[in-house]
């Protein structure tokens, strides 16, 4: 097997690598908030997400993807030695990757994008020199990543404050609902159309003008509209006071029996104080089983409540779906964008400017993004959903739906962030428009840090394996 | 890996109401101990009174847990401060009906004929106007959902009035129990008395406690 042959191949793994990564960390982040609060089950979650993630990176993932490929470095520096650039994109994503694992070794908040951006830089600097850099789209790319969070989390803010004030604060809250969805999902609709139509959607060479692309944003948006209200006029308001009984399955009764026979056996053994906290743990478990049976009934407001969130859980499918196929076409550029200016230069043999993203590497990044998600990703999920007990369908549409009007935003701008920053940014301001009972605001400070470490240690990272891979290959 | 997760924090608002139901447990000991006195049984008195300590003991342990998981970073829809105060307040109601029953086991006391009946309402008023802010703090999950404000939030104020009216009346047979105390002092030796009137004072400090309970938790609310 020649040399090039075996950096191929390498190549190629290493690219797999990074989308197995992100499908296995990142996408978990995006799908949990779902399975969270009850509007997906775990399987249902996993499974719109693969379709998802997959569509959003082969579809809508050329833009970033480009950035990545050719935006950073100036590849004209490497005409003369177009193995010198192949050499640098392998040890950016071997770098990224390397550190990648690290940080999530650690359990640190570190950003797939940041890495690779970061370690693309590092190489572009040591080997071609300061002006090897497009410092221009850097700056650009930089705001973008201060500004996605902030931006997300002004969406999210702006959707809760309204959906507070207009539904939750009124006297009707579920007729409240009825009135405003069909509008709002005009609005959705026509927003997200407009922004996924576009000259490069599915690399058609279709022309179409800003009022075709108005047009077809409008269309849509009053499709879904209209299915929105005939969905909704089946849903009766309640005329006469809901009694809800909160029914707990036999299972779980059952369960708890469990539990005293436990607890009294260890209470046979103890003494002091830790029979004493035996004792009171008993008491409060008898009082659970005592509450448990006596079914409760609550007045109408609170059925209401049910009745909108149960509305609210079919828009969090929505924004679900959207969040991971924005997610997916931002992301799939951090795997794609160094990996296809890596082969195509080495199957063509020179340096191309004007390249472009190829549909197969695209296709390959989705694929290893689902394999990741399928392999380990939908684990993290499940964690993430059993734990997040916190988020309601309301509040987590909120939230996925800024943030992914967000990252569909950018990723229609090419620009490559972080789809995970974007989403604390957002869940932080629904949180401050008074969703949330608790927010953790110091994982804000951990992500600053994370962003001042990341980018020094990702080009750190890409400087060494790209020499190293220079004395092996060179 | 799992940002989203570090992101949302132990929200305080269920260990809030798990504590209101400790300091109601309580609270309900207290006409238990009335009604042992009146039989003059002192040695159930001891046993309740020994009771109602080991709940304020329980619900000063879960205090101290809810305030150790409440850094400065954790932000709430309901300001740090005021949750604070208001588990303050709830712990200091267990405190009181603790009181009542050490003070009750100072001495063995007689309940005097000449405000008997006046004294069962007086202590009825008080475990009432207690319900109903216990039933306020039961009411803080649904407070959240509507993000404190809206129909749950008119729910909640309505109740506050109720608590502040009942507050009231409990004030105005507490003026009548102390004349009655007071125009029969020379009935009883200076220790009873002072048991007495001490005994008076901390009971009443229920519904005083709960009325400001009561209204810190308005004051959280977003109502016009």
């Amino acid at each position: 097997m020649s040399s090039e042959t075996i950096l191929l191949v390498i190549i190629l793994l290493s690219g797999l690598y990074m989308a197995w990564n992100i499908g296995a960390n990142d996408v978990a982040n995006a799908m949990g908030t779902s399975v969270g609060s009850g509007s997906l089950t775990l399987k249902q979650a996993v499974f719109l997400a693969a379709i998802l993630e997959f569509s959003g990176a082969f579809f809508f993932g050329s833009h970033v993807s480009k950035t990545i490929q050719e935006g950073i470095v100036n590849s004209e520096i490497f005409i003369d030695t177009p193995l010198t650039l192949v050499f640098g994109m392998l040890a950016s994503l071997i770098g990224a990757g390397v550190w990648l694992q690290i940080a999530s070794y650690y359990g640190l908040p570190v950003s797939t994008t940041h890495s690779i951006v970061g370690a693309i830089i590092g190489f572009g600097i040591v080997v071609g020199g300061v002006d090897a850099i497009y410092w221009d789209n850097v700056a650009f790319i930089a705001t973008s990543w201060i500004l996605s969070p902030l931006l997300g989390g002004a969406l999210s803010y702006v959707i809760f404050s309204f959906l507070r004030q207009q539904i939750f604060y009124n006297a009707h809250p579920l007729d409240a609902t009825k009135k405003f969805l069909p509008p709002f999902v005009f609005i959705v609709g026509g927003v997200i159309s407009f922004i996924l139509v576009s000259k490069s959607f599915i690399s058609l060479d279709i022309p179409l003008m800003l009022w075709h692309r108005l047009a077809i944003s409008l269309i849509i948006g009053a499709l879904g509209a209209a299915i929105g209200y005939y969905s909704l006029k089946k849903i009766q308001s309640p005329t006469s006071p809901i009694k809800t009984t909160r029914s707990y399955s036999p299972a779980v009764l059952s369960d708890l029996s469990k539990v005293k026979k436990h607890l009294l056996s260890a209470q046979g053994s103890a003494t002091g104080e830790l029979g004493y906290h035996l004792q009171i743990l008993l008491e409060e478990v008898n009082g659970i089983v005592v509450d448990m049976q006596q079914s409760e009934t609550r007045d109408s407001i609170h059925a209401e409540y049910e009745m909108v969130e149960k509305i609210f859980a079919y828009l969090q499918i929505i924004s679900a779906c959207l969040m991971a196929f924005a997610h997916g076409a931002n992301d799939v550029a951090n795997a794609i964008g160094p990996l296809s200016a890596a082969v195509t230069i080495l199957l063509s043999g020179s340096v191309t400017t004007q390249a472009g993203v190829p549909l197969w590497a695209l296709a390959l990044g989705g694929l290893g993004i689902v394999f990741g998600l399928a392999t380990w990703g939908w684990r993290v999920i499940e964690t993430i959903g059993k734990k997040l007990t916190e988020l309601t369908p309301s509040r987590g549409f909120a939230a996925e739906f800024g943030a992914a009007i967000t990252i569909l935003a950018a990723s229609r701008l090419g620009l490559p962030i972080s789809a995970t920053h974007t989403l604390v940014g957002s869940v932080l301001g629904v949180g401050f428009a008074k969703g949330i009972g608790a927010l953790n605001l110091a994982t804000m400070r951990d992500i600053l840090i994370s962003w001042i470490v990341t980018i020094p240690i990702g080009a750190f990272m890409a400087i060494i394996f790209f020499y190293i891979i220079r004395s092996i290959f060179g | 890996m799992l940002t989203i997760l570090h992101l949302f924090g132990r929200s305080p608002f269920a260990p809030l109401q798990s504590h209101m139901e400790l300091v109601a447990h309580c609270v309900n000991k207290v006409p238990e101990l009335f009604m042992a006195l009146e039989r003059q049984d002192f040695d159930q008195l001891e046993k309740i009174a020994q009771q109602v300590s080991e709940f304020e003991h329980q619900a000063d342990l879960t205090k101290n847990d809810i305030r150790n998981h409440l850094p400065k970073t954790l932000y709430m829809p309901m300001n740090r401060g005021d949750l604070l105060e208001i588990l303050g307040i709830q712990d200091s109601i267990a405190d009181k009906a603790e009181d009542i029953a050490i003070l009750l086991t100072l001495r063995p006391l007689i309940l005097p004929e000449i405000f008997k009946a006046n004294f069962n309402a007086f202590l009825a008023i008080n475990i009432e106007t207690f319900n109903v802010v216990h039933r306020i703090i039961k009411e803080l999950q649904d407070l959240l959902e509507s993000s404190f404000g809206g129909i749950e939030a008119e729910k909640v104020r309505a109740l506050v009035d109720d608590v502040a009216f009942k507050e009231h009346e409990a004030d105005i047979i507490q003026r009548k129990l102390l004349k009655s105390l007071y125009r029969h002092d020379d009935q009883m030796s200076y220790t009873v008395f002072h048991l007495w009137q001490k005994i008076l004072e901390t009971t009443g400090e229920i519904s005083n406690l709960s009325e400001k309970l009561a209204h810190r938790i308005r004051m959280t609310l977003d109502v016009k």
